[in-house]
């Protein structure tokens, strides 16, 4: 569209200039144009007392040359021999360094000198670009860069993006500004605003599913289910090797499980793969039970079987279940990521969000500790195991919390809750043995009135369930937070 | 005092550099003459290969060899410290790099006392970014007029308190970010984004930002905490940034960032020099942000860029339009130093000396070829040429830069093609094309300078540019030229040379004819370009200016410092009166004078010597 402007106000010029006659209106014009409108809008700006020199310093100027122009239409032939000459005088004050002075009351044209034939041609085409849209130049630039005015935030913003399309100091002379940055104000001050603007079309980059988290989180469960049936099967010396090799290989598929999807650690919390402190909770909740259960009454005598009904018994299906959790705790993260980014930009302020985000965290905690009831439920029906609920779910929630947080970049508090927990089992099971000692009897005493009061259960119950209320106080606080689900950008 | 040569022979300056940075101090000091140390700051820049401005700061580095240098870089990328450094000369006495791409969070949390500091600046530093700003308050007051002077000057003192506001909190959160560190876990913390909620709703925020939704508000946090990244530095002590005696910005922006920092904490003299404006980059590079996240970070960095130019002690722009920008952004005009930029002058001098041209009908354009070069335009001048002359011919010499340059040049190919058949001679003949496409460092044209050599006037037909370098290089070849009137063209060409409205074939044809039937004048005009050149753009005319600056700054902002001797007592006059002295007095300038190398090295450069001496002296 420029392209097509410029060429046919050029036409315009150039047939004006082929007759080899500059009009009487044209000769006015471009005095009025280059005298008048230079001294008044300096004038304007540099207030009352340098009007006069100033005005007058460019109002000769410009208009000197363009005399010259006129007096001889072959402008750019009779300019040489000057410029020639010139530029030893030229150049010291466009370097701008030697005359302060003179740089601070003169106004800044737009260069110390400009060359002849640019003055020349801007003038010509102003007269006849005035004269095709004379009522209002500004409206038409306007429309030329209309997607530039709308975007634009302040006046410098035009400036910039007027400077790339090309429009100099001197083109803005072309529209009666003194440059680029008081012609883009202008523009500024006459885009229509009304009101508010419409929200922008909010950039979905809410992470997909992917296969390969998927399948990824199915891993440890299948893995768990396979080393069951193996210890089931086995006995004796095989059964040890399955089992040992078993946890080996479980622990693998949990650690690639978690490292990447959505419970995976952000990058600037690198360091937090599930920790000594989680697998001692799992071993707990498989052998701990059994051990303390027999530890109180005089036990353990032997090395546990893998039957629940042995005098050390093993809970399978509470570790199968967790293991097979870890497919709905990602989903339900994913899930809680996902709806919490589109609440994020969906939301006006600060407290809208936290709001709105905090029934959702209870929904997606709520979620996922359905499902693990239900695999519970499965997984001991399929065992034929009693199924232990109060244990299983106090710790998969405190699991799920703590990973929960620790994927938005709060690692401090799931690591201290879960060193909580460790360290109270440990001190029940150590408190219990100690008290074997002779005079130590005492020792036993509290972890004895609460087995007698929930039985074995209510130590593992007690210590994660106490964990995961506080973090999921915690994490209502800490994941309502906008802060919590900014985005990580590349930079 | 003794001031005798004699006695200062006695002590090798050199000597101290193999001492512990505390020592050599002293060391200077005691000598007495105007030896500065320079703190140059980069960003993306100098010493990686992959850097920015690096030919130019490296030719300010080797050029101004009896100074010392510390550089202090900032990384872009990772990519960037992979590729490592250029060679460094040996006046380069020690190099400090920090990473802008990425921060680590040195797990400080913060105590009541600190968090309330730290609230209370970032809410200082938000509510100025949330201001009406000063663009704002001017622009809706006056529609159509020019702004008038009472709401220029109204605007002006709102701006100076708004800077004085914007100030305070940078300090602060500098202070802050010294005293206990954890600066970056706190820039990105909900108190952060609380802040800069409550900024934004508060009255008198500007329209903009008042629309800024949750996701917006934490980009800008985000975008925060990288642009003040450099405020978690240790640089800022008295063994780092403190122990310099002028600081050097290469650029604005993040690289002037510790420079303020550094005049703020130690008192150091700060120098910016800007050969593009950082803010303009900024505006052009931030496209598909939201409204109010773009206001918000244009905010930051125009109060940035207005509160540099305003510590800065000098501020150097490369040319005339970086100089109105930074005016713009309220740079006093008394510390404003235009210091152009410097080029090699030596591979051009034998063309350029050479007076006759090997074909007076060619038109040359040199540059890398894409879109914003309008070679279409030059193409459609081209034909209108040929039906003037049909004789002349063109050589369009340059590789295209990128995928977007390279579609450019197979577009411009098809329309040569187009509009100047293959003129075949006979039945067997292989067809001429009177435009022809080539690269430098072919069989033909094996440097630049053969390239503009080839031809009789050098064209130059962009409709944006910056500061032009194939006009310069043309104009040290000594070639007429016919350019188009876009960026900062005018003020290098000056008077020597033609220059036509941009996007305007006719009118760039025109010219060229002129030209070609026209060879007295031809010739006049590119003697004139050459010594403007030479006068103007030369390396040398560059160090020298910078030389002369820097003197200048440490004359009139000298660092006071405390000098301790062994025991910890004060050393009185330990930094004597003629540490300040500008210019060098001792052996050192006549010998640089009596090798007879550049004159710029000796005493006062400016006006010493007349540069053409020592533009002609100089080597390659």
């Amino acid at each position: 569209m420029s392209d097509t402007d410029t060429t046919g106000a050029l036409g315009e010029r150039e047939a004006a200039e082929a007759g080899g006659e500059l009009g009487e209106d044209e000769v006015s014009d471009v005095g009025r144009e280059l005298g008048e409108d230079e001294v008044s809008s300096a004038g304007r700006e540099l207030g009352e007392r340098e009007v006069s020199s100033a005005g007058a310093e460019l109002g000769e100027r410009e208009v000197s040359g363009a005399a010259g122009e006129l007096g001889n239409p072959d402008a750019p032939a009779d300019a040489s021999p000057d410029s020639a000459e010139r530029p030893e005088r030229a150049a010291p004050a466009s370097a701008g360094q030697a005359v302060p002075e003179a740089d601070a009351s003169t106004p800044p044209a737009p260069t110390p000198r400009a060359p002849e034939i640019a003055t020349g041609r801007t003038s010509t085409s102003t007269t006849s670009s005035a004269r095709r849209s004379a009522a209002d130049p500004v409206k038409a630039l306007m429309h030329r860069h209309r997607e530039l005015c709308e975007r634009a935030v302040d006046p410098l913003e035009i400036a910039a993006g007027l400077e790339a399309h090309g429009v100099t100091d001197r083109t803005a002379v072309r529209f009666r500004h003194r440059d680029v940055f008081s012609l883009a104000e202008e523009m500024y001050a006459r885009i229509p605003r009304d009101g508010e603007t419409p929200p922008s079309p909010a950039v979905d980059r809410t992470p997909r599913p992917r296969a390969a988290w998927a399948l990824l989180t199915l891993l440890p469960g299948v893995l768990c289910a396979a080393t069951v049936a193996g210890i089931r099967l086995t006995d004796g010396r095989s059964r040890l090797v399955t089992a040992l090799v078993g946890a080996l290989v479980i622990s693998f598929a949990v650690r690639a499980a978690l490292s990447r999807g959505p419970l995976g650690a952000p990058v600037r919390a690198r360091t937090t793969t599930p920790s000594t402190w989680t697998y001692w909770l799992l071993a707990y909740a498989a052998l701990g039970d059994g051990l303390l259960g027999a530890a109180v009454t005089g036990g353990p005598d032997a090395l546990p079987t893998g039957a629940a009904d042995a005098p050390w018994p093993v809970a399978t299906a509470p570790l199968l279940a967790l293991t097979l959790s870890c497919a709905p705790a990602a989903w339900a993260a994913h899930l809680f990521r996902a709806r919490a980014r589109r609440k994020l930009t969906a939301s006006r302020g600060l407290e809208d969000f936290a709001a709105s985000v905090r029934p959702l965290l209870l929904g997606t905690f709520a979620l996922y500790l359905c499902a693990l009831t239900a695999l519970l439920a499965l997984t001991a029906a399929a065992l034929d195991e009693p199924a232990p609920y109060a244990q299983t779910l106090t710790l998969g929630a405190l699991l799920f919390l703590a990973r929960l947080l620790t994927t938005h970049g709060f690692t401090h508090a799931p690591v201290v809750v879960l060193i909580a927990a460790t360290t109270a089992q440990a001190t029940a099971l150590a408190t219990t043995f100690a008290s074997r000692l002779p005079g130590c009897a005492f020792l036993a005493t509290p972890v004895n009135a609460l087995v007698d009061l929930w039985g074995a259960a209510g130590i593992q119950t007690l210590s994660c369930g106490i964990g995961a209320l506080a973090l999921l106080i915690h994490a209502t606080r800490k994941l309502t937070r906008a802060s919590a689900h900014a985005q990580e950008e590349p930079c | 005092m003794d001031n005798r040569p004699s006695r200062h022979r006695l002590v090798r300056i050199r000597s101290s550099r193999c001492e512990p940075p505390g020592q050599r101090r002293l060391l200077i000091r005691e000598i007495g003459g105007a030896l500065v140390r320079i703190g140059l700051l980069t960003e993306g820049g100098y010493p990686y290969v992959s850097g920015d401005a690096r030919l130019w700061c490296d030719r300010l580095v080797r050029g101004l060899e009896q100074h010392e240098f510390d550089i202090y870089a900032l990384s872009r990328s990772e990519h960037q410290e992979d590729e490592g450094w250029v060679p460094l000369p040996p006046q380069v006495d020690r190099v400090i790099t920090a990473p802008l791409w990425t921060a680590e969070d040195d797990g400080v949390v913060y105590g009541r006392r600190a968090r309330r500091r730290f609230a209370e600046s970032y809410g200082e530093l938000a509510a100025a970014l949330c201001e009406g700003g000063v663009g704002e308050a001017s622009g809706t007051g006056s529609v159509g007029s020019v702004g008038s002077t009472g709401s220029a000057k109204g605007s002006g003192e709102a701006s100076g308190v708004e800077a004085d506001r914007f100030a305070s909190a940078l300090y602060g959160l500098a202070e802050l970010a010294r005293d206990e560190g954890g600066l970056v876990g706190a820039l990105r913390s909900e108190t952060a984004v609380r802040a800069l909620e409550r900024a934004c709703r508060a009255p008198g925020a500007r329209q903009t930002a008042r629309e800024a939704r949750v996701p917006d508000l934490l980009a800008v946090a985000a975008h925060l905490e990288r642009a003040l990244r450099p405020l978690s530095l240790d640089w800022y002590e008295d063994d780092g940034l403190g122990a310099v005696d002028v600081c050097h910005a290469a650029s604005g922006g993040p690289a002037a960032l510790p420079g303020l920092l550094a005049h703020h904490f130690c008192g150091v003299p700060l120098l910016v020099t800007e050969y593009g404006v950082r803010l303009r980059t900024h505006y052009l590079a931030d496209s598909d942000s939201p409204p109010a996240v773009r206001a918000l970070l244009a905010a930051f960095h125009g109060r940035l860029a207005t509160e540099t130019y305003r510590r800065a002690a000098v501020v150097t722009p490369g040319n005339t339009h970086a100089r109105r920008w930074q005016e713009r952004c309220g740079a006093d005009r008394e510390k404003i130093r235009t210091v152009y930029p410097g080029m090699e002058a030596g591979h051009f001098a034998e063309v350029g000396e050479s007076a006759e041209c090997v074909d007076p009908d060619t038109l040359v354009w040199v540059g890398r070829v894409e879109p914003a070069k309008d070679l279409i335009s030059l193409l459609h001048a081209f034909a209108e040429i040929r039906k003037e002359e049909p004789k002349t011919r063109l050589r369009i010499v340059g590789a295209p830069s990128g995928p977007e340059g390279a579609a450019y040049l197979g577009h411009c190919k098809a329309l040569a093609a187009q509009l100047f058949p293959d003129e075949a001679e006979g039945l067997h003949a292989v067809g001429d094309n009177p435009v022809s496409f080539e690269e430098i460092g072919g069989p033909e044209l094996p440097s630049a300078a053969d390239a503009y050599g080839s031809g009789a006037v050098t064209v130059l037909s962009s409709v944006v540019e910056g500061f032009p370098i194939s006009l310069v290089e043309a104009m040290f070849c000594a070639r007429a030229t016919v350019s188009t009137d876009v960026g900062a063209v005018v003020e290098v060409i000056g008077g020597t040379g033609l220059v036509v409205p941009p996007r305007n074939p006719k009118a760039l044809a025109e010219a060229c004819l002129t030209l070609l039937r026209d060879p007295e004048r031809r010739e006049r005009l590119g003697a004139a370009a050459r010594a403007r050149a030479l006068e103007l753009f030369t390396v040398e005319q560059n160090i020298a200016a910078f030389h002369g600056i820097y003197l200048d700054i440490v004359s009139r902002t000298p660092v006071r410092r405390v000098v301790l001797d062994g025991t910890g007592e004060p050393l009185p006059f330990a930094a004597p009166a003629e540490a300040h002295v500008p210019g060098r007095w001792t052996e050192r300038s006549t010998r640089v004078v009596a090798r007879g190398g550049p004159g710029w090295a000796a005493g006062p450069p400016v006006c010493a010597t007349p540069p053409f001496a020592a533009t002609e002296g100089a080597p390659g």
